[in-house]
């Protein structure tokens, strides 16, 4: 996903910044790739262009939107919103640890971020299985196809997460590599896809 | 190492227009790059042009209308789509020179050269489903109007399911693309634009539920499917192709980083190597 070649020091791709010079350009300082910080603009107009239109659907469909929003479990949707949210948290974790050089620390909080990853797929693959059993499938009303479509997207920026976490590790895991920046690349795409589960969450599940 | 962009010869920028591209077509080593980009400007402008403009094909119709609706609707569009596919069917073989660009920019870089065949070879069958059949259909429908009218409207979804539900090939094409520019160690794009290639890939998948749907934003004609979609698009679209003149600018035919482009400054001091540039600043 994020070659060392694009960051850090130009001869061996390597970029192990010490605190103090964070301190000291901490004003100019923008954590990761700035190019990452591009994606994250463009995804969240991208989802910010969903999130309207859904907005449009449900003040054309009240009721309809309301009646099937109460046939989702709330406690699953904060049970998810819990996890994404503890990911992010030892991703931060992760981050702080390699700028302090603690790299077995990191690598066991960027494996840790994995681990809470997992756990939100499962329980989401769940939660459809149980929709899906109660007879609310993609097509079955407009709620439920933005309610398919969202979070299946999502799911799919999580897919590619456990890419970025693969990248994240493998920098971890030599001292050759640890390409903080790439590190901080990693953690802001991850804690991209939380930023936007806490708005997917609020929107089908708390919204009323 | 890193060097800058050999000055053009005093003939290239001095003359009238004509002894300009005169002296390009002749001397200048970049001609076939130059040309590979001028095909793909003119054929994106044709393409935008002739499906929306002449063939009104697109934003797309209704996929929910009845049968005498869709018959009525080929006969309204008749001239357009005739006279609009032709010339499309014309300038489709400016795919080629435009695929070989985008293929050469990944030779240019660092990585395999497994990245710009597979590229090139995933985009020259794409034009297929995501275009040809799109336009063989409607012209069928168009040029034989005294068909069954159930057949005319089984070529109306075809068309359009082949234009909006095969996008899967460009969502491959555009992950390759992904992977070759982060991987890249020649500078040959800025990482950001790997990046909009997975924003660009992400949105394909998005266009998928077409299959499904016959009204709402996930229809074939869906503000979800196709409105947020042609936005990327297009924004996607007019990246690379600026891109891509800027690689071309700064190509020196070497196998290392490609080099930067001169900027404003360093150009006029290099005019100016009395200093005065300097003082004035």
């Amino acid at each position: 996903m994020m070659n060392a070649a694009g960051a850090g020091s130009p001869q061996h791709g390597v970029d192990v910044r010490p605190v103090s010079k964070h301190s000291e350009k901490s004003e100019a300082y923008v954590p990761g790739q700035p190019d990452m910080w591009a994606f994250v603009l463009f995804e969240s107009f991208l989802f910010t262009g969903y999130f309207l239109v859904y907005m449009v659907c449900r003040t054309q469909s009240p009721e309809l939107f309301l009646r099937s929003q109460a046939e989702l479990d709330l406690r699953i949707g904060t049970f998810n919103t819990l996890v994404l949210l503890t990911s992010s948290w030892t991703m931060a974790r992760c981050v702080k640890a390699a700028r302090e050089g603690s790299f077995p620390s990191a690598s066991t909080n960027a494996f840790l971020t994995m681990l809470f990853g997992f756990v939100f797929l499962v329980s989401k693959v769940s939660e459809w299985a149980q929709e899906i059993r109660k007879g609310f499938g993609f097509s079955s009303n407009e709620f439920f196809s933005f309610y398919y479509f969202l979070t299946a997207i999502h799911f799919l920026h999580l897919l590619i997460g456990f890419v970025v976490l693969g990248v994240v590790v493998h920098q971890l895991s030599s001292p050759a590599r640890r390409s903080q920046e790439l590190i901080e690349t990693g953690a802001t795409y991850w804690h991209t896809i939380d930023f936007l589960w806490v708005i997917i969450f609020s929107l089908l599940y708390v919204m009323r | 190492m890193i060097g800058s962009v050999a000055e053009p010869e005093p003939e290239a920028r001095a003359g009238s227009l004509l002894r300009r591209i005169v002296w390009h077509w002749c001397h200048d080593p970049k001609r076939e790059l130059w040309f590979a980009w001028w095909m793909m400007v003119v054929f994106y402008n044709l393409y935008g042009l002739l499906f929306f403009v002449v063939a009104r094909v697109q934003p797309p119709p209704d996929p929910g209308w009845d049968v005498p609706t869709v018959v009525q609707w080929f006969t309204d569009h008749h001239l357009g789509v005739l006279s609009g596919f032709a010339i499309i069917f014309l300038v489709t073989g400016f795919i080629v020179p435009t695929n070989a660009l985008l293929a050469y920019s990944m030779r240019r870089m660092s990585v395999s050269r497994a990245f710009a065949y597979s590229y090139l070879i995933i985009y020259s069958l794409a034009a297929v489903p995501g275009m040809l059949l799109t336009c063989i259909a409607l012209t069928v429908g168009s040029i034989r109007p005294d068909r069954d009218p159930a057949l005319i409207h089984w070529l109306y979804d075809f068309a359009f399911m082949a234009f909006d539900g095969t996008m899967g090939v460009f969502l491959i094409g555009s992950l390759v693309w992904m992977a070759a520019v982060l991987l890249d160690e020649n500078r040959v794009f800025p990482k950001w634009f790997g990046y909009l290639n997975l924003c660009n890939a992400l949105t394909e998948v998005v266009v998928a539920p077409a299959w499904i749907f016959k009204r709402g934003a996930f229809a074939w004609d869906g503000e979800i499917a196709w409105w947020i979609n042609m936005v990327v698009f297009v924004i996607y679209t007019i990246v690379f192709i600026s891109l891509l003149r800027r690689m071309i600018e700064r190509e020196d035919f070497g196998t290392g980083p490609l080099p930067n482009l001169p900027t404003d400054d360093a150009d006029a001091e290099a005019r100016d190597p009395s200093g005065s540039m300097a003082m004035a600043r």
